[in-house]
């Protein structure tokens, strides 16, 4: 069953400049999606649309099969959000934030919260202004989790934190795919985190799907060609090939990203366009996100 | 016994994973009838989805490295030692791909390329020219893959 299911979203915040473009996915359950994007792609829009917190203008939602916005109460209990600028109630304490959110999900798990903040070291009467960044995450996803949602939005969950917290954040989420089977959408700008986490990889680029696909294929069925200038045919040229997502034309090459391993688009380049020195490589997905998105022209 | 992952380096993680089994069954610390650490106990400090990690054992069962047992851990299919050995030398071509492409690059004459690996062997310690003795496996230290790639972003796991 779809635990997820967004269809032909559209969203803009100022008329006419549509943020969304009719995205459509839908995620299986148990399966990790990476949302991949530039800032302001947006992925928090999305996420947010499945949370009910922004309605999309046309295209329909469905999360456990339901509306967020008319089923609230239901699908809430049901996920578990963090997001980067949440921002958790500054004088309270922390045991007072878990609490509130104890009562508000029946299913809480107190052994779960307990071990979480021995794990993250908390402290329960430190309040939330007193503590750190990375602390203050550790709560939200404390908070998020221990409810042991079916579902965990994670809206860029590790911005702003440094290498070691990111990585207990990490390994707490992997924790609870273990224990729980738990489906999970996030958007994040480390690439290593998504390599490691995701299953699924989905690309949004100027309010459109660029790429949806099981991790795996893309890191082994894409590749990024390097064809020289003297092989003299222009990015159009390359754009012409069914396979090519994208060609730019750079200081030492064009750089073109193809839907394909390397040996085949080689061959591909030598048969159709006559290039004999074309580079194919296959590229770690932070270069092929650079090169998809990514700076000028 | 150790994992290494790599999460820059383009090789999707399962395949890394399923590199380094091989790796340290051709090397010896893996041997015939080990048992492999399970898939909860793994993915938590390295760091990944217990779907990659169940995803390369799986391949590995289906290439007749790992063996399954109901209800048990899996453990190394015992395998005929000629077998082995076979084993040991496509790590081997596997490893010296890489080599082989930058003679190419460098244009290298090949017998030069020859005399400079046969050189490299003999500086190594021990008996370079005598037959292959290192079934025990008593050195484990060596890592599977480019030196070079192992920069950062890197979890070892002991287990």
């Amino acid at each position: 069953m779809n635990v997820l299911e967004y269809d032909n979203i559209h969203r803009a915040y100022e008329r006419g400049r549509d943020v969304l473009k009719g995205i459509s996915f839908a995620i299986d359950q148990g399966q990790v999606t990476g949302l991949l994007g530039k800032n302001g792609a947006g992925k928090t829009t999305l996420i947010r649309i499945a949370m009910g917190m922004i309605e999309p203008q046309k295209g329909t939602v469905r999360v456990f099969g339901k509306d967020p916005r008319s089923d609230a109460l239901d699908v809430k209990r049901r996920i578990g959000y963090v997001s980067e600028d949440q921002a958790l109630p500054p004088f309270l304490k922390v045991e007072d934030v878990i609490a509130l959110h104890r009562g508000l999900f029946p299913t809480w798990d107190d052994d779960l919260a307990l071990e979480l903040s021995k794990r993250f070291d908390l402290s329960a009467r430190a309040r939330i202004k007193e503590l750190s960044k990375g602390q203050a995450r550790q709560v939200a996803l404390l908070c998020a989790i221990s409810h042991r949602p079916e579902l965990l939005l994670l809206d860029e969950p590790a911005g702003g934190l440094d290498p070691a917290a990111r990585r207990e954040f990490l390994e707490t989420s992997i924790q609870l795919l273990n224990e729980s089977g738990t489906t999970i959408l996030f958007s994040s700008h480390h690439m290593s985190d998504v390599e490691r986490m995701a299953n699924r990889l989905v690309m949004i680029h100027e309010g459109e799907k660029w790429i949806d696909s099981d991790l795996d294929d893309v890191q082994e069925g894409y590749c990024l060609a390097l064809v020289p200038h003297e092989a003299g045919v222009d990015c159009a040229t390359l754009l012409g090939i069914d396979s090519c997502l994208c060609a730019r034309d750079r200081e030492d090459a064009l750089h073109a990203v193809f839907e394909s391993e390397p040996g085949r688009c080689a061959d591909v380049l030598q048969r159709q366009l006559g290039i004999e020195n074309a580079r194919c490589l296959h590229i770690a997905l932070e270069e092929m996100f650079i090169e998809l998105v990514g700076g000028q022209s | 016994m150790l994992f290494v992952v790599d999460a820059h380096s383009g090789v999707p993680i399962f395949r890394q994973l399923m590199e380094q089994v091989k790796f340290h069954i051709a090397s010896g610390l893996l041997k015939p009838g080990d048992e492999l650490p399970s898939i909860r106990t793994l993915s938590v400090p390295l760091g990944v989805n217990p779907m990659t990690i169940s995803k390369a054992y799986n391949l590995l069962v289906r290439d007749g490295v790992l063996e399954r047992r109901p209800g048990l851990p899996l453990i190394v299919k015992d395998v005929a030692s000629e077998q082995l050995q076979t084993r040991k030398l496509d790590q081997l071509r596997e490893s010296l791909r890489a080599s082989v492409t930058m003679v190419a690059q460098l244009e290298i004459d090949s017998a030069e390329a020859v005399a400079a690996f046969r050189s490299m062997l003999n500086d190594l310690p021990g008996d370079p020219a005598g037959e292959p003795s290192n079934e025990s496996g008593d050195e484990p230290g060596n890592e599977p893959g480019d030196p070079d790639d192992n920069i950062s972003d890197q979890k070892e796991t002991q287990s």
